[in-house]
């Protein structure tokens, strides 16, 4: 084949992607009507193109919110740019600080007017929303948890880098500094509303689990320790069941 | 004035929003993101084949963008810059993926059901859609980068050989050159996955 003809190929298969035009398209086409190798060239082409055309990615939804690929957005601007044990320190500080206020307040008001009756109903309410307040938070610091976990999950899932070629370790020492971190958060989840996260427990636990071998690995580990986990997140099912899981604390 | 909470003015454009970015205001990220998720989403699915790797190309060329906006120059349209992060995003996560697609699984009906625009496929059309892209999947994969990103961007964003110069930074002559062996490239390889 010559040089020229490997141009008209060139040109023949930019005519089947539907991307030349002008004169370019002209010569084209006027080549082809000369040349039957030319002419099969742009049919198999175009029998190519129309099987892509079938591709269901064409159509694909992202399958979550916008408002939730911008959660976790913040949330990975967050981790960059600030140190998450405070962030966590402070938001049970703040739980704590209302849970105190709720219950101080109305007895400095009775103690400075002590003839005047209790104020029940403040307090009846200032329960309800602090149980409110609470639930929205547990469910944040949830959301937040399986958000930060994915992510953990999906780096193992992705190669990490060898450590050592020879010896077939990989590097996932991040991975798992990032694991125990998120364990060591995670207990204080515990502690908040269990009622308002039962739905997710199931997965919580399931996670928790996860992350506990990946915390468990060693920074240079065995390439065969991180298949493992990588099978055991793949068997779970796990990160499907927490973008699901996610949706569904979203609300 | 932000102009996006002003009822009486228009919305701001994606430039103004890069803008805000640039000056540290995330607020800014939400209608950037409603603006052109879904299409980076469809881009970086073409190219990683797997919805939770092409979520989390999105995200992270969200996360690029916000910390980079001070570098945008306004040379470019904002989605193209979006398009190239992510582009260069899932590169990066395909490169990272090495051992992941040696055991490749293909992107399963019940991962897509809910995605797709036009409800539930027919059985016959499922069997079909998994086979399709199964083999689709396999032929890209096949491909060398630049040559798979060319064709992603052709043929899944419809882009003119001028754009997708533009969008990777690329002379026209190899955008040409590049279509014309993604082409012939997945015709061989199909070819070999015929049953």
């Amino acid at each position: 084949m010559t040089l020229l003809h490997e141009r008209w190929r060139t040109r023949v298969s930019l005519l089947a992607a539907g991307v030349l035009d002008g004169r370019e398209r002209e010569a084209t086409l006027a080549h082809m009507a000369t040349c039957d190798a030319c002419r099969r060239d742009h049919a198999a082409s175009l029998a190519l193109l129309e099987r892509f055309a079938q591709d269901p990615v064409h159509a694909a939804e992202p399958g979550v919110p916008t408002a939730f690929l911008v959660s976790r957005v913040q949330a990975r601007l967050d981790a960059v740019t600030a140190s998450r044990p405070w962030r966590w320190g402070w938001t049970l500080a703040s739980v704590a600080l209302a849970a105190s206020l709720a219950v101080i307040v109305p007895a400095i008001v009775s103690r400075v007017a002590p003839g005047a009756k209790a104020p029940e109903r403040a307090v009846a309410m200032g329960d309800d929303a602090l149980r409110r307040l609470e639930r929205n938070m547990a469910r944040e610091q949830a959301l937040r948890y399986l958000s930060e976990a994915q992510d953990v999950l999906v780096s193992m899932a992705a190669n990490p880098r060898d450590c050592d070629r020879d010896k077939a370790r990989v590097d996932v020492g991040d991975e798992a500094r990032r694991s125990q971190e998120l364990l060591n958060r995670r207990t204080l989840l515990v502690e908040m509303d269990q009622e308002g996260l039962a739905s997710a427990r199931p997965v919580l636990e399931d996670v928790d689990h996860v992350l506990q071998e990946v915390a468990s690995l060693r920074s240079c580990a065995r390439a065969g320790d991180v298949e493992r986990v990588r099978r055991a997140v793949e068997e779970r099912r796990l990160l499907m069941k927490i973008r699901l899981m996610s949706r569904e604390l979203q609300g | 004035m932000d102009s996006w909470s002003n009822p009486g003015s228009v919305e701001p454009s994606d430039g103004e929003l890069l803008q805000r970015l640039a000056g540290g205001e995330r607020d800014a990220l939400a209608p950037l993101m409603e603006r052109h998720q879904r299409r980076l989403y469809r881009v970086a699915l073409a190219y990683v084949r797997n919805p939770d790797d092409a979520l989390d190309v999105v995200q992270e060329t969200f996360v690029r963008a916000f910390q980079h906006a001070a570098r945008w120059d306004g040379s470019s349209e904002v989605g193209r810059w979006l398009t190239r992060i992510a582009v260069n995003q899932s590169i990066d996560r395909y490169r990272r993926d090495k051992r992941r697609r040696a055991t490749y699984e293909p992107l399963e009906e019940g991962d897509h059901d809910e995605r797709t625009a036009d409800g539930a496929p027919s059985p016959e059309r499922t069997t079909a859609g998994s086979e399709t892209m199964r083999r689709i999947s396999a032929a890209l994969a096949a491909l060398p980068e630049k040559q798979r990103a060319i064709f992603v961007l052709r043929h899944y964003q419809e882009m003119s050989l001028e754009e997708i110069a533009d969008t990777l930074g690329l002379h026209l002559g190899t955008v040409k050159s590049g279509l014309h062996r993604a082409i012939h490239g997945l015709r061989q390889r199909l070819a070999e996955l015929q049953p």
